[in-house]
């Protein structure tokens, strides 16, 4: 109970930890998937809208451009030739109000050698015409086979913030230099609602292409998630999932040899189970047979053993060997029997709430260990335990420590915490560093030579699960300054628990 | 000389124990079915019964059952295993100690001692608690005047609780007293006996107010308000 307890939070972080993981991997193919097609929306969109806003810009201008500058040299022109050479201020002044006077609605500048004159008071001065364009303007045609002397030159400016065409002609024969300014805001404001429009759009089609990207994503993920979902149940054991196979797809393909994987897998795991609960089952029936001619031979050698002195002396060697031999087959069929017990489960505790030092003391004493074994152990803790179980992890950890280590041995109980920590310790070589790990394997002998050693080769394996029925452990660590040390502990429940069902 | 009737039904078993028991000094009859073995407790009233738990026919608990409804004998079982379901219902059954298989004779030996001992007389006077008189010169108790029938260990387990009216004895302390246990006495010994002798002596088992639970600790005995 209090070891999957001890699992069990042990896994929740481990839990948490997967599922982030998962939701960062996933995210992370979703967010490739997105990103993959939003960059192929914004590619197409962007391209498309840019074209077309060149284009139109284009147009647009040039179709403004035309008229107001067709305008412009036909209304000079017609003005123009009418003015005199020795026309004044006053006639240029009108002169350039009547050449702006038209539907093209743009501002005038006339000049001459003596004045400038406006179509508008206040409005445009020479020095908002470039440099370069005045300078074109005044240039002769180098043409010699040209008709006309000069030509009318145009040039997009921005001035005060706001976007004008200017243009600029030299009468032919010396005449005024005239200049317009046609202002293309409007034309500007159209571009920039199309230049919105487009942008809009683009942004639609990027959104758009972001939610085929989600669905295209789902409908690849949520199969991927299912199949991932199932495989962790298949690694927690759940044997038996299956996947429901829809379609003919890649996905459906993988699902089913997903499936056809799991129930290979089950039948496998089912014919070893089977097969090594066979073998437990026949080890443990084999023990238990063992025991019935076990105890008629038990009684018998306990008459032989007493009789031994009266025997004749070449016999009673072999009758001792007999007793003591069947003493060690006792121990083994006993501790076989107490492993198949804990393989199958069967185990069971029977506790007592005990002094700890008592029993300690009493097991080296049942044993004539007292002498030879250090003990630190106060009284006064006081444990719920099974006592025989104990016993046997303690007899097997102190004996352990009198055979393989060296003298003195120590044995120490301590409460720590809400933990009874048993250490005992002993003064030998210690245990060699790749025997450690294995300490605790049933029938692991250290060396070859030993191999047949007073142990079953059970002890501390029994030993251990019977820590771990009373949901503890212990540990093996060789000390810094020689020889090993085996650390049992075991959990102190504060509250005893409740026994019986009387009202008190 | 102890007389005992061993109930066992594997031959080599029975054959063993019959010769390691006699040479400790016992004088044993021995039975290979629980049948058998009822016929002989009638007939020669033997002063303990050795009894073996996995039994053709009717089993030993059943036995055992049989047994307690007229006899208070001592009953010591044969019994597999420590932890097993067969020593809680055994000793739910009337048994007063187990010892597991394979048994050693001097252990065996040990117990039976210890069981014959505690119909011991040990003192001459008697207590009363509520309307429970207990005798230690005659080694009765009655309740309401009415003789109870209580075996060697139920009364002394009585006996042991009612020299120390009023104070807790844990388990292990009772095993030592009354079963001669040592350390490793089981505690379910204690809590069957405890059972059986409620049953007698209180007059709602269920909610007893002589032998008291002290939880963490063990059992006492009080004199009721």
């Amino acid at each position: 109970m209090i070891k999957e307890h001890h699992l069990d939070e042990l896994s929740e972080p481990a839990r948490l930890n997967g599922w982030k993981s998962r939701l960062l991997r996933l995210t992370s193919l979703r967010l490739r998937l997105v990103a993959v097609f939003a960059a192929v929306a914004l590619t197409a969109a962007v391209s498309a809208s840019g074209i077309a806003y060149w284009l139109n810009r284009d147009a647009v201008l040039t179709r403004a451009q035309n008229a107001s500058l067709n305008d412009f040299r036909d209304a000079m022109s017609r003005t123009a030739g009418s003015l005199s050479l020795s026309a004044s201020c006053t006639d240029l002044g009108e002169a350039a109000a009547d050449i702006a006077n038209s539907t093209q609605n743009y501002q005038v500048l006339l000049i001459d050698n003596q004045c400038t004159t406006t179509s508008q008071p206040g409005g445009f001065s020479i020095a908002d015409v470039p440099a370069t364009l005045r300078k074109a303007v005044e240039k002769k045609n180098p043409k010699p086979n040209d008709p006309s002397e000069y030509h009318l030159y145009w040039q997009r400016v921005n001035l005060h913030g706001q976007p004008y065409l200017v243009g600029g002609a030299k009468m032919i024969g010396g005449g005024p230099t005239g200049y317009m300014f046609k202002s293309l805001e409007a034309e500007r404001k159209d571009l920039n609602s199309l230049a919105w429009s487009l942008g809009i759009a683009t942004a639609l089609a990027l959104i758009g292409a972001a939610l085929l990207a989600q669905a295209a994503a789902s409908t690849v993920l949520r199969p991927v998630q299912r199949l991932g979902d199932a495989a962790r149940r298949l690694g927690e054991g759940k044997l038996d999932t299956r996947l429901r196979v829809s379609g003919t797809d890649e996905l459906a393909d993988l699902s089913r040899t997903f499936n056809h994987t799991a129930e290979r897998l089950e039948q496998r795991v089912e014919e070893l189970s089977a097969r090594e609960s066979a073998s437990r089952r026949f080890v443990a029936d084999m023990s238990h047979e063992l025991r019935t001619p076990l105890t008629a031979i038990t009684a018998v050698a306990e008459v032989l053993e007493d009789e031994a002195e009266s025997f004749d002396p070449l016999i009673a060697p072999a009758v001792r060997l007999v007793v003591s031999e069947t003493r060690r087959l006792n121990e083994l069929v006993e501790n076989l029997m107490e492993v198949t017990r804990f393989d199958a489960g069967t185990a069971k505790l029977v506790s007592d709430e005990v002094d700890v030092a008592d029993q300690v003391t009493a097991c080296m004493d049942a044993r004539a260990w007292l002498d030879s074994v250090e003990l630190d152990a106060p009284r006064g803790i006081f444990v719920r335990l099974d006592p025989r179980r104990l016993d046997v992890i303690l007899a097997n950890l102190i004996g352990n420590a009198l055979k393989h280590g060296g003298s003195p041995v120590r044995v120490k109980v301590r409460q720590v915490g809400e933990e009874l920590v048993i250490e005992v310790a002993d003064n030998g070589p210690g245990i060699p560093e790749d025997v450690l790990p294995h300490v605790f394997d049933r029938f692991y002998k250290a060396d070859a030579s030993r191999a047949r050693s007073e142990g079953s080769g059970l002890g501390l394996s029994i030993a251990l699960e019977n820590a771990h029925i009373h949901g503890g452990g212990i540990t093996a660590a060789n000390r810094r300054g020689g020889g090993a040390v085996f650390t049992l502990r075991l959990p102190m429940p504060k509250e005893a628990p409740l026994e019986g069902s009387e009202n008190e | 000389m102890p007389f005992l009737l061993l109930i066992e039904d594997d031959d080599a078993i029975r054959a063993s124990l019959e010769l390691a028991l006699s040479r400790q000094g016992h004088r044993v009859v021995a039975a290979a079915s629980g049948e058998d073995g009822l016929k002989l407790l009638r007939e020669q009233r033997p002063d303990l019964i050795v009894l073996d738990v996995m039994l053709p026919g009717i089993d030993g608990f059943e036995v055992c059952r049989r047994i307690r409804r007229t006899d208070q004998l001592p009953i010591i079982l044969l019994t597999a295993r420590s932890d097993d379901i067969d020593v809680v219902v055994g000793l739910e059954s009337g048994a007063d100690d187990y010892v597991l298989k394979p048994v050693q004779p001097r252990v065996l030996d040990a117990r039976i001692r210890a069981v014959l001992r505690r119909g011991e007389r040990d003192s001459s006077d008697s207590a009363a608690f509520g309307s429970i008189v207990i005798d230690r010169s005659a080694m009765t108790v009655t309740k309401n005047g009415e003789d109870l029938q209580l075996t060697p260990t139920e009364l002394r387990l009585l006996l042991e609780l009612s020299r120390r009216p009023g104070q807790a004895l844990s388990r292990q302390q009772l095993l030592r007293l009354v079963w001669e246990h040592d350390y490793l006495g089981d505690s379910r010994l204690v809590d069957a006996c405890v059972q059986r002798l409620r049953a007698k002596i209180e007059d709602v088992p269920s909610s007893p107010t002589l032998i008291r639970t002290v939880r963490g600790v063990g059992y006492r005995l009080d004199t009721p308000q």
